[in-house]
Order: C-alpha cells, then structure tokens, then sequence
C-alpha cells in the first residue's frame, strides 16, 4: 500500500509551483521530526496527554499532505479508547513516517 | 476580491498550505497559533475572514469563535476541521461559523468557501449600510424613519466632528434643539457642557450678561461675577436658540466673538479666549429678515455655515405615528394610566391633522388625552377638537329666544371668560401653540396663557 494518497497529495503539488511544494515538504520534515520527538518523550515520562497532542498535530500535518498511513497511525496514538499500547504503535508510526517521505521526495524529484 | 485574512492554525504544516493558497488568491494574510493571539490580531487588525483551526493548543475554536463574538468582530468564520460531522457542523454554526471545510482541502475548494464567505459579509454590509442610512426610526432624540429625517440625520452625522458652525432652520416645534444636541452628542466635545440660550426668551438689557457673563459690580444688581454662556460652554457646544430674535446692538458683539473667539464679560477689560462649537437656530427665514435689514449680513454669513432644515411634521409621512406612539407610552407610564396605543380612527385622525404646530402640538394634544381619558386604547373621541375638524367650525352664534321667554344677551354677546378662552386658543392655533408667539399676538404676558391654561384643566 502506497504511504501516499495520489488524489491529495498530487492535488497539492498541482496547486501549488514546485518551490512552494518544496518548502511546504520542507515544513513537514520539520514537524514530522519535531513531533516525533516530542512523542519519543512523552513516552519517556509517561505523559500522557502531551503524547495524545503531539499524535493529533501529527495526524494534521499528515493529512494536509496526503500521507493516509501515516495519519493513520497517529489517529490510533491520539485515541487513548484504543487498545495497543504506545510500544506497539510508535514504531509503526516511525516507519511509515519514513515511507511517507521518501515518497514525497518522489513526488519532488 | 483580495480581503484581509487571518488564519488561525497551529501545525506548521497545515499553516504553510494555506498561506501558499491564500497568497495564490491574492489575499492579505496574517497568521496565529493560538486562539489568544488570534483574538488578539483580530481586534487590531480587524479582518474580513478568519479561517479557524477547531483543536488550538490554548482554547478551542468554538471558544475562539465565541470570544470573537464578544469582541463584536465582524468578520467571516470558516472552521477548518478534520472531523466532518453534522454535530461539528451544527455547532460552528451555532457559534457564528459562516461555512466549514474538511481537511485535508484543494486550493478551489478553499476559494470557493472563501469566496462565498466574503461574499455574504459583503452583502449583509451593504445591507446594514443600507438600513442605517434609510430606515433609521430614532436618532439621539429624533423619532421619525421618513427620508426628509434621515437626510437630517445624515447631515448631523458628516458635521458633528467638525468645528464649523450649524444654522438650524425650521418650524417651531420641529425639534431644533435636538439638533444641536444630536451634533454635541455625536462630537468629540460630549464630554463638555452643552449651554442652550434662548435669544428671544431673554430680555435685551440681560441678553450680554446672560452670554457673554459680567463682572462684580458692572452694573446695578450685579453683586457677583457671572461666567455666560460662552464661557460656560467652553470646549462644548454654545445652542443659540431664535438667534433672529437677537437685537441688533447684540448681533454686532455675537459678530465680534465668532469673529475672535473671545469674549469681554460685561464690565471687563481683558477678553478671554472661548473654544465653542456654535449652533444657531430660528423659526424665521433668516435670509428673508436680512433683506428686511434686521439681521446683519456680515453675522448671517458668519453663521449660516452648515444649514439643517429641520421639516415640517406635516412633511414626515408616517413619522407623526411615530411619535404618538413614542409619547403615548411615556405619557401613559407617568401620569398611571393603561393606554398602550391607539384605535385606527384616532391614527386615521393624528395621520389626517397638519399638526400646524409640529412635535410640540402633538405631546400636548397627547397629554390631555391621556390626563382627561382612560381605557387601554386612545379613541378619536379622546383626541382634542383641533384634530376632528381641520378647518376650525364656524361658530354658531345664539339664536334669538322664542317670543314670551324672557330677552336674552343680544346677538354675538358672550361672558367674557368664553370670549377670553376662545381668542387665547384661537391664538394658540394661529401660532402651532407656542405660547411667546400667542402672548405677543394678543399683547399679554405670556404668563398669562400658562396660567389661563392651567385654570381650564
């Protein structure tokens, strides 16, 4: 399955030049690294709401930019009804966070 | 169209999109993270439309909305949200939303809402425009929706800021005080005294010393200093109300004031500078009285800066229901009684009368119905004889008594009092009530007619 969705991500590089495309994919390395910082964290200190904003934020910035399994899995780390614990589901977040944007550098190159 | 927008969005990401778009459109833009600095941009930067992101990470998007509606910002909401549903939905609209969007969004679909958006705060503008400019039904002390008072209400709203002179002009008792006082409440100068002085009202010998004030000992009486209305008016607005009734020794030191914005008190010897906004008013065509050479010229041009013409009750339409209505209610609540409006032929009736004598005419005629009568309704019958019959009825003299009664007074012979009553409210009538004006016909004191009037409740 594609870390992208076509229809919204190659909306976005239509509507927008590519340089602003580029930044805008700059932006999101930004966030995605920040973000995942700041979940790495909470994990650590058991934070538990910082851990459900950080997925939340992630899940946004995912979405603007079409990366469907990406918010996917930060929509189930900002659930706190649902089952898995943050081990389970942090490093499936991480690889398709990974995924996600090898595939929007594709989508630049 | 390009608009002022603000964006409310905390992800880097999500912002970084609809900045692209929105600048793409055209569109001025500012950007805040959080729903206190959105308030905050929103209040001093006054935007068209504010795009608002629902999960903040001090307050929520619904607050941010409600908080907006506090401030009386008027600008377009479209929530931004993830979660598409009818509650989301309903709820933003409820909190003043105009639209939402789904996020992830394309670029047409941002333009469309937005477009829409701004669209329909345009138009509710132009229509809240529209409807203060046209359908206004009170304004400061005025009662009346009809065009002649909106043009009125128009020209005091464009000169109330400045400092030029207002020369009102109309009927007596078409309300030319609240004219003057409509431009000081309107003015930066509200906040300083607002003195009237009724030229005519004022006899010649005190008229200096009532506006221009005097000093201790300036002439026999005067035992103490007196500030007069210019000075007391300082920073304010001087009403000068029948200024044509102005003598003509007066007008020249009225000239010499507007002329150097300071004033001598009577018995003075230094002029002391007066900072005033003049309002001047009379029921006389004022040109008219200076070709007729009882108004200088000189002082007429001084004055006649800004003219209001303040137009007849008789020419407002609808209005004089209106005011009726305005007066009954108060009229009802003070004197105790239940009237709450009135029958169609006592409206027919008020519609129906020229109201010679204007405003003034219509809160006494209301008074004495509401003070002589009872019911919840005022009847056609309540209404006082003036406004059944427009034309006044002629009167029909006593006929001679039948043979073998004894003689009666002889033809048009009648008590006095009658005679008296009769002639005073003749007067009044002649002159739209107002009393100075029926005094100075019948050449008594106009005292006189307060009292006489008073006796015959």
């Amino acid at each position: 399955m594609s870390a992208l969705d076509p229809n919204i991500a190659g909306q976005l590089a239509e509507d927008l030049s590519p340089d602003v495309f580029r930044m805008i994919i700059a932006t999101f390395e930004e966030d995605l690294t920040r973000l995942v910082k700041e979940l790495e964290t909470a994990v650590l200190t058991g934070d538990q709401d910082g851990y459900e904003r950080a997925a939340h934020s992630l899940a946004g910035a995912s979405a603007a930019v079409g990366a469907v399994g990406l918010e996917r899995e930060s929509r189930i780390a900002m659930d706190h009804r649902q089952p898995e614990p943050a081990a389970t589901v942090l490093p499936r977040l991480l690889t398709e966070a990974k995924a996600a944007l090898e595939a929007l550098h594709d989508l630049i190159n | 169209m390009a608009a002022r927008i603000l964006l409310v969005e905390d992800t880097p990401t999500q912002a970084e999109i609809a900045k692209a778009m929105l600048r793409e459109f055209g569109h001025e833009i500012r950007h805040a993270e959080t729903g206190a600095e959105a308030l905050a941009a929103a209040v001093e930067w006054q935007p068209d439309a504010i795009l608002v992101d629902l999960v903040l990470p001090d307050f929520s998007g619904m607050e941010l909305m409600r908080r907006l509606k506090a401030a009386r910002i008027e600008a377009a909401c479209i929530v931004l949200t993830a979660h598409g549903s009818v509650n989301t939905a309903v709820e933003a609209m409820r909190e003043g939303a105009t639209d939402f969007i789904l996020k992830p969004y394309t670029a047409a679909r941002l333009r469309v809402t937005l477009d829409n958006a701004l669209e329909k705060r345009q138009l509710r503008q132009a229509l809240d425009a529209a409807q203060t400019q046209l359908g206004r039904a009170r304004f400061h002390g005025f009662i009346g929706a009809s065009p002649a008072m909106q043009a009125v209400y128009r020209t005091i709203e464009s000169v109330a800021g400045s400092r030029a002179t207002v020369f009102v002009t109309g009927e007596s008792g078409t309300g030319k005080e609240l004219v003057a006082e409509a431009l000081h409440q309107a003015s930066s100068r509200s906040g300083k005294p607002f003195i009237a002085l009724n030229c005519g009202a004022i006899p010649r010998d005190l008229l200096e010393s009532e506006l221009f004030g005097h000093v201790k000992g300036a002439f026999t009486g005067a035992t103490d200093n007196r500030l007069g209305a210019a000075r007391a008016a300082d920073g304010g607005t001087l009403f000068l109300d029948e200024i044509g009734e102005m003598p003509a020794e007066m007008q020249v030191k009225l000239l010499r004031f507007v002329q150097t914005g300071s004033v001598t008190p009577l018995g003075g010897t230094r002029p002391e500078t007066v900072d005033v906004r003049l309002v001047c008013a009379t029921h006389r065509d004022i040109l008219a009285e200076v070709q007729a050479g009882r108004f200088r010229e000189d002082l007429y041009y001084r004055l006649y800066v800004v003219p209001v013409v303040l137009p007849a009750l008789r020419a407002r339409g609808e209005d004089v229901l209106l005011i009726a209505r305005h007066l009954l209610a108060i009229y009802a609540r003070e004197e105790g009684k239940d009237f709450s409006g009135f029958d169609a032929e006592a409206e027919a009736a008020i519609r129906a009368y020229p109201w010679p004598g204007n405003v003034r005419q219509v809160q006494n005629a209301l008074r004495n119905a509401v003070v002589l009568h009872a019911g919840p309704l005022v009847t056609r019958a309540m209404l006082p004889g003036l406004l059944l019959h427009e034309a006044a009825p002629a009167r029909v003299l006593p006929q001679a008594p039948p043979s073998g009664l004894p003689s009666g007074p002889p033809l048009g012979i009648e008590p006095l009092a009658v005679s008296e009553r009769r002639l005073i409210l003749a007067a009044l009538e002649h002159t739209g009530q107002d009393v100075p004006r029926a005094a100075a016909l019948l050449e008594i004191n106009p005292s006189t007619i307060y009292r006489k009037l008073t006796a015959w409740k």
